[in-house]
């Protein structure tokens, strides 16, 4: 009994049908998508910025070049990713449950100079998802899937390949909504761990005082982390000083969901956003998070738009934590938010362009790091055939 | 030693039995030829030769360079750098503990020290070692310098003999690499006690002085040049024993050397001016038609008549009655025993004899004082005698006659033709001639006598201890059977269309395009004892330069 599958059968008392084992990533990314949710707040009347002069767009090519060639704000770069696998189906007590297994891997890089691009952390965990039903007694869960792992990882075929799974995941098994699925609860537990995985990091980086203000942080991504029911850092409201040197920068964005002060869409402003200008910035909350943390954010252009393939493609929303008390009232400093952006700016090559369609919309370093990240990956045949 | 990345294995390139490849930083500073280690299973490790070295980034296309610095701004200065790497290909020289399976992915390459790369390209265990320069690796502070030896059984034989060197006159030095390696020889064995071994040198000096004064020191020389002779364990020193032998001309030898060099060396007894007298030379007149094209092997019936001594070719006793003889043959009416041989042949050979016998003053009637016959003097030669026959000022003819000349008395000599007591014969002969070219040449009629005879000494000539070192511009015009009988090669610096050419075919692209980018005192040689090519280089010549 080498392998994970039979073992887990053995374990969980239930029946494998070893149905086609294959990874899941070319298909549509489910669990809750924060970029669309429709569930927040915009503080309107309060500004995200200390400027409320500025109400339509602001230029910040000047900033740019005036700081090209100065040392860079950033200098570390956060990116996660994950790769999900259908394993199987399990048979517990009549019903069928999907057993699903992730590799999460989140790295943050360090640029030294401007060609010394290195691993500051790199986090490369191999997880299970599988159902709460798979523990019969259901009275101490976590001791019981610690321990399943643990033996897994005692299992010869794991010892001699030098692997190791950090966790089983559980998703809930009870009757699902309509339209809902376990796939699905079982990848959003592996994608809430990744967000673990990052915050995580990012405390790290805080711990060991990297982060400061002439050393950013940029991560990718958005910053609008929900509660989570268990871990250290359940609660951005509880951590959100560590975000005092970050900022999310997301490559997409829905445009139809960013609305101006006045509640209207402004999408149109975004699609005609000239090069290297920005949106004013917005504050606002998300019942997602919680309505204790504020979130400033805006639109900047990086690329001129007749190189890009949309009108919505070479514009980057950045997002940032307000920390302090004067923020949350006041918004965010415009110079600071002037600074971010001309960096930003200046971070605009090289491209990856030819090697990633959304080329527009990356900056390099992240780019980098995600590369990095999945180059940490064992291959997709190494992983299924562990099962 | 120092680690400088690690080996990748991929679909497309993996590592095999011959070689494999590894990324380092693409600051790191390596080139062709280096030696690399790696780290191997049981605790062995495989050296492999640096064969090609490429840079690297993720950038997919041009364009994208071109998107990269801001849509074609060449000011623009990113702040991070496109990430780059080189990635080395290398070839496998060998394992430590003989084993042949491909290295592995992620295993550590690093630089060798002295003795790997002795071990790596079996320089280590060279039996017999005769000094061929020394090969300089790395850059500094981890460069290296490590004396080359050719096993000397392998370059004079027994078991191989015979060397080519090509390159391009003036930047390849191909004379100085001869000459060096000729020291070297002349240094060994005059040091030797071994009684059964000796040797002699026949060298051919065909262009200007070059060689006419190769006993007399380099002044020039400079210190580290004289570091390099210690470090190869060569004395300082000029050739020893060195007789030199001009062409004979009334009043001055036809020569380029100086005249007061020339009256010294006469002065000290070690020069001579040879003559070809008409009855004891008659039978090498073949070779003054070497490159004349006989298909119907006319001209070879015409010599044979007449060294046969036919018709009326029996009493005579010089050069000039000889011509007149061939004359009277080209008259008309002229109906002796010869029919076979039409007039318009006599014609022929009348004309193409009397060019030479007229420009040359070397073919006399009698020897005088301080004249000599270049036979009697090679069938005299004694051991560690270097004999420099100077033939730069004669035309390309009589240069041919001379050089075939020298080859049938060395010949003769090995042969045990001459009587001589065999302990005094050298037991090593080795001729060395430039513009090897002209004799030995894919466009040399196959009758020349003096393509027979080099083919014969480079087939033959290893057991009979006859040795040709030869040199040529260009490799690929050398007649297939004589440089394949040669054990050693010496690449000098060629040009672009020579190493398109097939002879080049088993060469790396890179170091292809390295040969035409040699510098002087530079060759890529190439010898059985080697596991693979070697990039080596030679001090200056140590004996005196007139440039």
């Amino acid at each position: 009994m080498d392998k994970i599958i039979p073992f887990l059968e053995e374990q969980v008392g239930g029946t494998c049908y070893r149905s086609y084992k294959f990874c899941v990533d070319e298909r549509e990314v489910p669990s809750v998508n924060y970029e669309e949710s429709h569930a927040y707040t915009l503080q309107k009347d309060k500004y995200g910025e200390t400027d409320t002069s500025l109400k339509t767009i602001k230029d910040i090519s000047k900033t740019a070049q005036q700081i090209e060639g100065n040392k860079p704000l950033f200098r570390y770069f956060l990116d996660g990713s994950r790769r999900i696998y259908k394993i199987d189906d399990i048979e517990l007590g009549k019903k069928i449950f999907p057993i699903i297994g992730g590799q999460i891997g989140v790295a943050c890089c360090e640029r030294q100079s401007p060609s010394q691009f290195k691993k500051a952390i790199l986090e490369h965990n191999l997880v299970l998802s599988l159902p709460s039903e798979a523990d019969k007694d259901g009275k101490n869960s976590e001791q019981f899937f610690n321990a399943i792992t643990q033996k897994i990882n005692n299992l010869p075929k794991l010892q001699q390949y030098n692997l190791k799974f950090s966790k089983i995941l559980t998703y809930a098994s009870k009757a699902l909504d309509p339209g809902e699925k376990f796939e699905n609860l079982g990848i959003a537990k592996i994608q809430d761990e990744m967000i673990e995985c990052e915050k995580k990091i990012v405390s790290e980086l805080v711990k060991k005082n990297l982060l400061n203000q002439d050393n950013y942080l940029i991560k990718d991504g958005s910053l609008q982390y929900k509660p989570m029911k268990s871990g250290d850092f359940r609660e951005l409201s509880k951590i959100k000083s560590n975000y005092r040197c970050v900022i999310g920068l997301s490559k997409h964005f829905n445009p139809e969901l960013s609305k101006d002060k006045s509640g209207k869409s402004n999408a149109t402003k975004i699609a005609k956003l000239p090069l290297y200008h920005r949106t004013p910035a917005f504050m606002y909350q998300t019942d997602i998070v919680s309505t204790e943390v504020h979130f400033c954010i805006w639109y900047l252009r990086i690329r001129d738009v007749k190189y890009t393939e949309s009108p919505f493609s070479g514009v980057v929303k950045i997002e940032k934590v307000l920390v302090t008390d004067d923020e949350i009232e006041n918004g965010l400093s415009s110079d600071e938010i002037d600074l971010i952006s001309a960096n930003i700016i200046n971070e605009r090559s090289p491209v990856a362009y030819g090697t990633d369609t959304r080329w527009a919309n990356h900056l390099y370093p992240i780019y980098l790091t995600e590369k990095y990240v999945k180059s940490q990956y064992i291959s997709d045949l190494h992983f299924l055939n562990l099962f | 030693m120092k680690n400088i990345g690690k080996i990748v294995a991929t679909e497309k390139m993996p590592t095999t039995v011959d070689d494999f490849y590894f990324w380092t930083d693409k600051e790191r500073i390596i080139k062709p030829f280096d030696v690399v280690k790696v780290d191997h299973v049981s605790n062995s490790v495989t050296f492999g030769v640096v064969e090609e070295i490429s840079h690297f980034t993720d950038s997919p296309s041009f364009l994208s360079g071109y998107i990269s610095s801001d849509f074609g701004s060449v000011e623009h200065k990113p702040n991070t750098e496109r990430i780059g790497m080189n990635y080395v290909k290398a070839r496998v020289v060998g394992n430590t503990e003989g084993i042949f399976t491909p290295v592995l992915d992620g295993h550590l390459v690093s630089l060798a020290d002295e003795s790997d790369v002795k071990k790596a390209l079996g320089l280590d265990e060279i039996k017999n070692p005769l000094p061929c320069g020394y090969i300089e690796m790395y850059e500094a502070p981890n460069s290296i310098r490590i004396p080359v030896h050719f096993n000397s059984h392998f370059l004079i034989g027994p078991e191989g003999a015979h060397l080519n060197i090509s390159g391009i006159s003036g930047l390849a030095s191909k004379t100085s690499y001869a000459m060096f390696l000729l020291k070297a020889i002349q240094n060994q064995y005059l040091n030797s006690d071994n009684d059964k071994e000796s040797v002699a040198f026949v060298i051919l000096n065909v262009k200007g002085k070059d060689l006419v004064a190769i006993d007399e020191p380099n002044k020039n020389l400079e210190k580290q040049d004289i570091e390099i002779y210690e470090m190869l364990e060569l004395e300082a020193k000029p050739f020893s024993n060195v007789n030199y032998f001009y062409p004979y001309n009334k009043d001055f030898p036809t020569t380029y050397a100086l005249r007061e060099d020339v009256n010294s060396q006469i002065k000290q007894g070690k020069a001579f001016q040879f003559k070809y007298i008409f009855e004891d030379d008659k039978d090498s007149i073949d070779l003054l038609f070497s490159n004349v094209d006989d298909p119907t092997q006319t001209m070879e019936s015409i010599v044979n008549y007449i060294t046969t001594e036919q018709g009326k070719f029996g009493g005579i006793t010089n050069w000039q009655e000889l011509l007149k003889e061939i004359q009277e043959h080209t008259k008309k009416g002229d109906t002796g025993k010869d029919k076979e041989i039409s007039i318009s042949s006599w014609r022929k050979f009348y004309r193409l004899f009397k060019k030479t016998i007229d420009k040359s003053s070397i073919f006399a009637s009698r020897l005088g004082d301080g004249e000599v016959r270049l036979q009697d003097q090679i069938k005299n030669i004694k051991k560690n005698d270097v004999y420099v026959i100077d033939v730069a000022k004669l035309d390309e003819e009589t240069q041919g006659f001379v050089f075939g000349d020298v080859m049938r008395a060395v010949y003769d000599l090995k042969l045990g033709q001459i009587e001589r007591e065999e302990k005094d014969i050298p037991s090593k002969i080795i001729i060395f001639i430039d513009e090897l070219n002209k004799y030995a040449s894919k466009e040399v009629p196959k009758s020349s006598p003096i393509l027979r005879q080099i083919l014969d000494i480079t087939e033959r000539g290893r057991s009979l201890g006859i040795i040709l070192f030869g040199a040529e511009q260009f490799r690929s015009d050398i007649h297939d059977r004589v440089k394949g009988n040669c054990a050693s090669y010496a690449y000098g610096r060629t040009n672009a269309i020579e190493v398109s050419k097939g002879d080049y075919h088993f060469v790396p692209p890179v170091y292809k395009s390295m040969l035409t980018r040699l510098k002087q005192g530079e060759y890529i040689i190439q010898n059985p004892v080697f596991r693979s090519l070697l990039n080596i280089k030679f001090p200056k010549p140590i004996y005196k330069q007139f440039k």
